[in-house]
């Protein structure tokens, strides 16, 4: 159960509908079968017993006929007084002649002595008390025997088997009543032609055989004596019906008894018809079957396809999405109605996902903006404090122009860091404030250094990210002062390729490649101390992507370049 | 749960006990249900079934031995262990008795008896009936009786008076035992008695009410002005002579009450066997002077009883009824006249 249920979909499909439909039809072919056969196999069976039934009629109404006639005779001979040879022979002797049946008809007394026959001529034996036909016939009164009479006939010691059929009668010897018996004589051609009549199919045969179970007649060659197989068979059901198999052939055999006789008859009607047909039927629910198994197979398998193939693709879809960043492609699924209606769904979702998570980025930039700004515009004690030192000792100097000059520049800078809490503000201001910044640390260094700024005139109109310069600048003035010679400090704004450019360079010692690297892996670090350098490239590439960013070229002790681009937004403000 | 199974379990043992108290049933296997003395002989089985532990039920064969012997297949694979059977061949019983010795089952044979050679065959077989010698010879008491009693001197119905009996027999089916032996003994009990007997024909009306009219109307032109008595191997042949004795002046209901009177009116003699109800009728309003009662009421009280012994395993020697050979049930006739 437990393996069922981690089957997939189409294989337990497949199998729930295979099994199904495999069970359905084995239990209503099975059923057809045997409804079919039995029902057929019972009408092959009353027919047979029907077959049966008309042949021993035949053969009944065949012995009643020498019944009939033994009755006349017994009539005729019991009315005269004196019943004896002179009397009798024309009698007998008509009804042996006309009856091709009859060979002949006697008359034989207690004692066995023939008190009249049909033959002109005849040889007393003189045993006839001792045969079956006599003794039977004499102890049972109005009853017909019919014996076989092996080999010969009673009278005419000829090789001929004949039927007797005996009965007690009386008759009257010179009025004096006698007791004795009737016999006739009778040919068992009847018996052949009557069997030959009668349509048993292939193989089928007649036997008939009498109540010591002695075989008396057999119309199949094959069959000669009372130990043959039909007569075994015949003998052990005593009397019914059943399907037999003779040499190999199916047979329904019936025995029954002959009406008037102490014979019975057992007829063996070929019935290969019914394992013929029987095997058609299983062929044909055999083909039934396949045909079946294999039609609901192939469309189990295109049903349970069109269902599974895009869940596949889905499923696909969601595991590459799991294991990248593939957020951005949607699934495009045609199949199933619920499956696609499902992928819609998904795509829904994906879209949803989408748009909430670029909010977030948005949201969190904005933030880190918000963050970073502040950060930067945070005044430097250190610096305020310096540079009002600076209007002291210029105030003691009295040097009031420099005062006026440095205030200004200071309110000017100020002004601008502000900037009416805009981020954003022209290139040309930020190149102000990166002016009046350098102008009051000139004062405040007292002319330590020279600044040279050298501005694209055509870019001042493109707006930049605030407060970019002047970290810039502040680094410059702080490894580019030097006790021993002047230091210089250069500003240079361009656009290049789509990009604007700053640069500041000094001339101090420079840096070594080791620390070019140090800087670098400073800015890129992850970790949340601040530094000037850190927090501009960082604002550089939330506000222009990551194409921005910064650029540190040295050639020692000679000069220090620190570069910063970004890509042109948009046309002038 | 638990209540439900113990209530499940004690239908299901009800119900089984149900079944071992089911009655036994019996086949009672008849020759031909168109014979009309079968008829009663079967109404009279079932009347007298007194007994709660088996039943009988009906088989007809319809007058053939090859359907009677699948009747007797088919009730073989029932649980009988007694059934009842009236053959329709006598002769050719001897393969459902070894059937049956073959399935342990008893027989009793009724109306028709096998032969002795098959009687033989088997201990647990019965015969229940009349011998057929009997009824002959309580018919030949009647016609004795008709005739005075008295062989030397015949009385008025000695119509030629030459104190010999001339009398017209109507046959049953010629071969049957019943008929062969009542034809014989009848005339044979009156020799016996020292009457004279001249039996004018012979006729074999095969049992049959309408065969015996047309050979009674074909031997009137013939034998009408000698015969003295007709007699009937059964009651439906003598009715079938009386309807044309009637037609024929032999019978004339003066008073037209319906009821001949012997003493005023018409009449002529008719002897049956058999005593069936209608017969009897017949001798009331007389028109049939006497016949032989087939005593069926004691054989299906016989029947009965023998069924019950058998049924229940009982020891044979409680049968109230006398067994001859540990085979035969006599019954004896009836006479009614």
């Amino acid at each position: 159960m437990k393996l069922f249920r981690n089957f997939s979909i189409d294989k337990k499909l497949s199998i729930v509908v295979i099994l199904l439909v495999f069970s359905a039809l084995l239990f209503s072919s099975g059923f057809v079968f045997f409804r079919t056969f039995s029902s057929f196999e019972s009408v092959v069976e009353n027919n047979s017993k029907e077959i049966n039934k008309q042949i021993i009629l035949n053969y009944e109404s065949h012995f009643e006929e020498i019944r009939e006639v033994g009755r006349y005779i017994e009539l005729e001979t019991s009315k005269l007084n004196n019943a004896n040879q002179t009397n009798l022979f024309s009698l007998y002797n008509s009804f042996a002649t006309l009856n091709a049946d009859i060979i002949s008809i006697s008359l034989v007394d207690e004692a066995g002595i023939v008190r009249a026959t049909s033959y002109a001529n005849y040889v007393q034996n003189l045993y006839l008390t001792e045969h079956e036909w006599f003794s039977k016939a004499i102890e049972n009164e109005g009853i017909y025997f019919f014996f076989i009479s092996p080999v010969k006939k009673v009278f005419l010691n000829t090789d001929e088997e004949v039927i007797n059929a005996s009965k007690r009668i009386e008759f009257y010897i010179n009025g004096e009543e006698h007791v004795g018996v009737l016999l006739i004589e009778l040919s068992t051609l009847k018996i052949d032609t009557i069997s030959k009549q009668s349509n048993l199919g292939e193989g089928g045969h007649i036997i008939l055989f009498d109540d010591q179970d002695e075989l008396i007649y057999s119309s199949d060659s094959n069959c000669i004596d009372s130990t043959c197989l039909s007569n075994v068979l015949a003998r052990d059901l005593i009397i019914g019906g059943k399907f037999v198999e003779i040499n190999g052939t199916e047979m329904y055999m019936s025995v029954n008894t002959i009406q008037g006789t102490r014979w019975r008859i057992a007829t063996f009607i070929n019935v290969e018809i019914i394992s013929s047909s029987q095997s058609t039927l299983l062929m044909m629910l055999f083909y039934v079957f396949i045909t079946t198994i294999v039609l609901s197979i192939v469309g189990t398998s295109i049903l349970t396809k069109q269902i599974t193939k895009p869940l596949n693709q889905l499923k696909a879809h969601m595991l590459e999405i799991q294991n990248s960043d593939h957020l951005y492609r949607e699934v495009d699924i045609k199949g199933q109605k619920e499956v696609v209606i499902l992928a819609q769904a998904y795509n829904d979702m994906i879209k949803e996902i989408r748009r909430l998570l670029d909010r977030l980025v948005e949201e969190q930039n904005e933030k880190r903006k918000t963050e970073l700004i502040a950060l930067q515009t945070q005044i430097n004690p250190h610096f305020l404090y310096n540079t009002l030192d600076s209007i002291v000792w210029l105030a003691e100097q009295k040097d009031n122009e420099h005062v006026i000059e440095t205030v200004v520049a200071l309110s000017r800078f100020f002004r601008i860091s502000i900037s009416g809490g805009k981020d954003v503000i022209p290139i040309e201001k930020e190149l102000q404030h990166a002016q009046y910044y350098i102008q009051i640390q000139q004062i405040r260094y007292s002319n330590k250094f020279d600044y040279t700024f050298d501005i694209d005139q055509s870019i001042l109109g493109f707006e930049v990210v605030k407060l970019v310069l002047q970290p810039l600048i502040e680094n410059a003035i702080q490894h580019g002062i030097h006790e021993e010679y002047k230091g210089l400090i250069n500003i240079k704004a361009y656009q290049e390729n789509g990009f604007i450019n700053f640069e500041v360079s000094n001339n101090g010692y420079g840096l070594t490649k080791q620390k070019i690297d140090e800087i670098y892996e400073k800015i890129s670090s992850d970790n949340h101390e601040s530094v000037g350098l850190k927090n501009v490239v960082q604002r550089l590439k939330l506000y222009y992507g990551p194409t921005s960013g910064i650029e540190i070229i040295s050639v020692l002790d000679k000069s220090t370049t620190f570069r910063i681009f970004y890509p042109i937004q948009g046309g002038g403000i | 749960m638990k209540k439900f199974l113990i209530l499940f379990i004690s239908i299901m043992l009800l119900s089984l006990a149900g079944c071992g108290d089911k009655e036994y049933e019996i086949p009672l296997i008849i020759y031909d249900s168109e014979d009309l003395y079968m008829q009663d002989f079967e109404d009279l089985i079932y009347l007298n079934d007194d007994y709660a532990e088996f039943h009988f039920t009906s088989y007809d064969s319809k007058n053939s031995q090859i359907i009677q012997n699948e009747i007797v297949g088919d009730v073989f694979l029932n649980e009988s262990n007694v059934i009842v059977v009236n053959p329709v061949d006598r002769l050719g019983v001897y393969p459902i008795i070894a059937k049956a010795k073959e399935n342990d089952i008893s027989i009793i044979f009724i109306n028709r008896e096998p032969i002795k050679e098959d009687l033989l065959l088997y201990d647990k077989l019965y015969y229940v009936g009349a011998k057929p010698e009997q009824s002959a010879e309580y018919q030949a008491d009647i016609i004795i009786d008709l005739f005075g009693g008295n062989p030397d001197s015949l009385n008025e119905f000695d119509l030629n008076e030459d104190n010999i009996i001339q009398c017209v027999i109507l046959k049953g089916e010629p071969g049957h035992q019943d008929a062969e032996i009542r034809t014989e003994n009848v005339i044979e009990e009156l020799l016996t008695a020292g009457f004279e007997v001249e039996i004018l024909t012979v006729e074999e009306a095969y049992f049959s009410q309408d065969l015996a009219s047309q050979k009674m109307r074909d031997l009137i032109p013939l034998y009408g002005e000698s015969m003295e008595v007709v007699i009937a191997n059964n009651d439906a042949m003598a009715i079938g002579a009386i309807n044309v004795l009637i037609e024929e002046e032999y019978f004339i209901d003066e008073n037209l009450d319906g009821i001949i009177d012997r003493a005023t009116e018409t009449w002529f003699p008719v002897v049956g066997i058999d005593g069936l109800p209608i017969a009897v009728e017949l001798i009331e309003q007389g028109y049939l002077y006497g016949t032989v009662l087939n005593d069926s009421e004691t054989m299906a009280q016989a029947i009965n009883e023998l069924a019950f012994l058998l049924v229940s395993g009982l020891d044979i020697s409680d049968f109230s009824f006398v067994i001859e050979d540990n085979k035969y049930i006599w019954i004896d006739y009836k006479k009614i006249y």
